[in-house]
């Protein structure tokens, strides 16, 4: 790794008018990019900036409403199975709970992780964030939650249980009649709520005003 | 694009980008603790470790590969008969019921996407401790598909944990998990930790 004796001139811009690339290192010149509009790097072709508009209000609307609905999408019943007389149905808990009663403690705490808390936390969070951002309240404590927003982020997987869900329709649907409950209807809500936040929310415009407060 | 002379990294200009909170922070030497004046988080140049925490957990994700895919990952019980079936049966058992399209869905997540995960990882590794110089933007692009599809492994967990709790008609049939399922959480996991240890912007550094 060669390092030193190329290009060992400190760069003639303030700090606040640089970014470096977190894919690549490179040093490019902190461009004005609208929001919409995507900066990649020209390097690697990591993604670098994507400004969202009105990102701290739609966050906040989208982590409240994803809060209202989670009870529901966890403890009430996703479907019910009917075949040969016998009925059945289940939540999302029940699954954790029956992998954990037949042994498989590791598959269960990943399955309650990324199911239940790592979303719950995620929605949690982005909620107390941008309300102490609306709030123009700055604790010590906001950097914090703020840090583990960006780690928990990649931990919830509500979009791949979505998709167990359809293969499990399928798979069932002609051995046994299917009954869609409440729970799958808000299971889809809180599936709706995250990712849109995920789309909706802009990291790097949080971090600016929890660095500088919001004036506005 | 406006560039920097020469291709200049933040390292070489003496800046370290917060690995979580991505300011940019000036550092005299590597060996000093220092924390983002921003969000707290410990400042480095690079992720410390990177190369080896990822191999690490490659090897392990191979290896649990094995027992993870050999092993039976669902258990049926009907009537009194248990049937055990491993990943690869039960994307047999779609493809034979002419459900072609998630049986391809079950493919890609279960075996593709794994085994793409550990041999890109371990060519990214190669080419570093190599220093193979080509290609260097199409690994990137790699290393950014192996973040994204990381997750996408845990269907079939998925899948058995919603059909051992429908599909539950007492004496007529159970589905439950068998042995396997821990291996193959494990593969994930590791699959998982090892892009989150590993430091793309190694690749560029030789």
């Amino acid at each position: 790794m060669s390092c030193n004796g190329i290009a060992t001139t400190p760069p003639h811009f303030e700090l606040s008018q640089i970014i470096a690339c977190h894919g690549c290192d490179l040093l490019l010149e902190r461009l004005p990019v609208k929001p919409g509009e995507k900066l990649f790097c020209p390097r690697c072709g990591e993604l670098l900036l994507a400004p969202k508009n009105n990102s701290v209000n739609r966050s906040l609307a989208l982590a409240l409403s994803g809060l209202v609905l989670f009870p529901f999408a966890i403890l009430q019943s996703i479907m019910s199975l009917d075949t040969m007389g016998f009925e059945n149905s289940g939540n999302i808990l029940d699954g954790v709970l029956m992998t954990f009663r037949d042994g498989y403690w590791l598959v269960a705490a990943i399955l309650a992780l990324t199911t239940i808390v790592f979303p719950l936390i995620k929605l949690t969070l982005l909620f107390v964030i941008t309300l102490n951002i609306k709030l123009d309240r700055n604790p010590d404590y906001l950097r914090l939650l703020m840090r583990g927003y960006v780690h928990f982020d990649e931990w919830g997987m509500l979009e791949v249980y979505m998709i167990g869900i359809l293969v499990t329709i399928i798979k069932m649907h002609h051995m046994a009649n299917i009954h869609y409950e409440t729970g799958l209807f808000c299971f889809i809500g809180i599936l709706a709520m995250t990712l849109g936040s995920t789309l909706v929310m802009d990291q790097e415009e949080f971090w600016y005003l929890i660095e500088n407060g919001n004036h506005n | 694009m406006t560039k920097f002379s020469n291709h200049q990294t933040a390292r070489s200009a003496n800046l370290a980008l917060c690995h979580d909170c991505h300011k940019l922070v000036s550092v005299n030497t590597e060996d000093t603790a220092v924390s983002c004046p921003r969000c707290g988080a410990d400042i480095h140049f690079r992720k410390p470790n990177s190369i080896n925490h990822t191999w690490a957990l490659v090897l392990t994700a191979l290896v649990l590969s094995f027992p993870a895919n050999l092993l039976p990952i669902m258990q049926v019980n009907f009537m009194g008969t248990t049937d055990l079936s491993t990943i690869m049966d039960g994307i047999i058992y779609f493809f034979r019921e002419g459900s072609y399209g998630i049986g391809l869905v079950i493919l890609t997540a279960s075996i593709l996407v794994p085994w793409f995960k550990i041999i890109g990882l371990i060519l990214i590794l190669l080419s570093i401790r190599f220093r193979w110089q080509s290609w260097l933007k199409h690994k990137a692009l790699l290393f950014r598909i192996i973040e994204f599809i990381g997750r996408w492994s845990m269907l079939d967990i998925f899948v058995i944990a919603l059909l051992q709790v429908l599909v539950n008609f007492g004496s007529l049939t159970t589905i439950s998990a068998a042995v396997a399922a821990p291996y193959f959480t494990g593969v994930v996991l590791s699959t998982m930790f090892a892009a989150i240890t590993f430091d793309p912007r190694l690749l560029w550094d030789s």
